[in-house]
């Protein structure tokens, strides 16, 4: 058999096996699935409006939580992938910088608000620092590899006039990555916005809690309310992202 | 005649390869500029890097201005050797100004450059440097805007700003047309007059060799060709080429 072919037929055996496993052939199943979409899309409509007030100060809540963890994990995270930048430090300190990411990386944020609700109590706080810790686990790593990936021959040129390597960091590797610096970090935003209305069903505070009552009281015209808001904060956060990019990173367009 | 580099049997190979300098041996003379020549893959580059400090050769040794180049960091030698590569090696994002004053980044300290903070003196030199190359009323505009003749022009003013006594330059000029690429060298000319400064390029253009060289080195397969003295490299090559 050509060698060509061989990567795909696996993955294509994989694939069914998994979905076998999975239950994805039951047609009964999922015939039923079908018929319960109509009845939940059914109850849901029309939405709960007289809830707004409650559910839009859980939203802001998700947001102030997204925005702080999110710009605390920024923070933290730019130092760590610094010194994680292979061609930067010693081995085993870039090692040792990018297996702590690693390691941050390897817990899901709804575990982490989790320990955060152990160690602060419950509320938003806790949802803050789990966003926060997931946030510097994710940009460590790929700051660090957008840091490596400068092109070598800059930091060649800037290092024979004498300069020193956090001048490095400062004159050439972050000017350099500043349009994937920005990017990565409203990319994180939006992700960290999307994920923090569920961090209310650990009690990590925010629209989860809100979301989870409506679920378990079966009241899903109230939770198309709450659906409603995440959607129109999540098309707005892509608009100003959008708008961001297009007020900063244009102007460096074009070589 | 004073020796600004002196090269004895300089070996240098990457791990686990050929080598691509065999046993280069070469004495530039200080105040003068020397032209290296030779078809691309031949070692130029690596040449150049090696002399300025940025590979350890394999085996040999290297002097400038009579002190050893071994066991000294770049930022000892910053004083001593500028170095520009041939694209340049400039931070797109910045301006061409904050570009030029990063050639002042090796006699300042981290706390206030971190900061962006630049003495008063090296802003109104590293404007002089601009202005000396013709490029000063471009100061602010981000390289990224600028054409590759005054990518060029900023290099050269980072590198003048960086108050070495010897420059090495690869591949110089090499994609500019004929007119701009005489004025830029002619500039660099009396700036490194003016200053004090050695020059060391690589070049495949004969003409500009021709107009730039005070002395001509020519190279081949990792080595330098003996045998040629002067210009007579140039005059084969040129001859070979109109032939």
């Amino acid at each position: 058999m050509r060698p060509s072919f061989f990567v795909p037929l696996m993955v294509a055996a994989f694939l069914a096996a998994s979905l076998a496993h999975l239950g994805l052939f039951d047609w009964q199943r999922l015939t039923r699935g079908v018929r319960n979409l109509g009845i939940l899309g059914g109850e849901m409509v029309p939405p709960d409006l007289t809830i707004l007030p409650t559910a839009a100060a859980a939203l802001w809540e998700t947001v102030e939580m997204s925005f702080a963890g999110t710009l605390l994990g920024f923070i933290a995270a730019l130092p760590l992938s610094v010194l994680g930048t292979r061609n930067l430090f010693a081995n085993w300190l870039s090692s040792l910088a990018r297996f702590v990411a690693a390691s941050i990386r390897t817990i899901p944020v709804l575990l982490w608000a989790i320990v955060f609700v152990i160690l602060v109590g419950l509320g938003p706080l806790a949802g803050t620092f789990g966003i926060a810790a997931y946030t510097v686990g994710y940009l460590a790593k790929i700051y660090a590899d957008l840091f490596e990936g400068t092109d070598p021959e800059i930091i060649e040129a800037v290092q024979s006039t004498g300069a020193s390597k956090l001048q490095l960091v400062r004159y050439v590797i972050v000017p350099e990555t500043a349009n994937a610096i920005l990017a990565q970090v409203l990319f994180m935003l939006e992700y960290n916005i999307r994920a923090s209305s569920v961090l209310g069903f650990v009690g990590a505070g925010g629209l989860g809690l809100v979301i989870q009552i409506y679920l378990q009281s079966l009241d899903y015209r109230r939770l198309a309310t709450v659906l409603l808001l995440v959607l129109a904060i999540v098309l707005v956060m892509d608009g100003l992202s959008a708008w961001l990019r297009k007020r900063f990173l244009l102007s460096t367009q074009g070589t | 005649m004073t020796t600004a580099l002196h090269a004895q049997q300089v070996w240098f190979a990457y791990p686990r390869h050929e080598p691509v300098l065999r046993a280069v041996s070469l004495t530039i003379p200080a105040g003068k500029h020397t032209v290296i020549m030779g078809p691309s893959g031949t070692g130029k580059t690596t040449l150049l890097r090696v002399l300025a400090g940025i590979l350890k050769p394999s085996r040999g040794t290297i002097t400038v201005f009579d002190e050893p180049l071994a066991g000294r960091s770049q930022r000892q030698l910053s004083s001593l050797i500028g170095y520009i590569p041939q694209q340049l090696g400039l931070v797109r994002n910045l301006s061409a100004l904050d570009n030029v004053l990063m050639g002042a980044l090796g006699r300042l300290g981290d706390a206030q450059t971190l900061l962006g903070i630049f003495p008063r003196a090296e802003i109104d030199a590293a404007h002089g440097a601009l202005d000396m190359m013709g490029i000063d009323h471009k100061s602010d505009e981000q390289v990224f805007h600028l054409s590759g003749g005054e990518r060029q022009r900023v290099a050269i003013a980072r590198t003048l700003l960086q108050r070495p006594r010897l420059v090495i330059a690869d591949e110089f000029a090499s994609d500019l047309d004929l007119v701009l690429a005489y004025e830029i060298l002619g500039r660099i000319r009396s700036a490194a007059e003016k200053n004090h400064i050695t020059f060391i390029m690589s070049m495949h253009r004969i003409g500009l060799a021709r107009k730039f060289g005070d002395e001509v080195l020519a190279m081949e397969n990792g080595a330098i060709v003996q045998g040629f003295i002067g210009n007579e490299y140039l005059e084969t090559k040129s001859a070979e080429a109109s032939a």
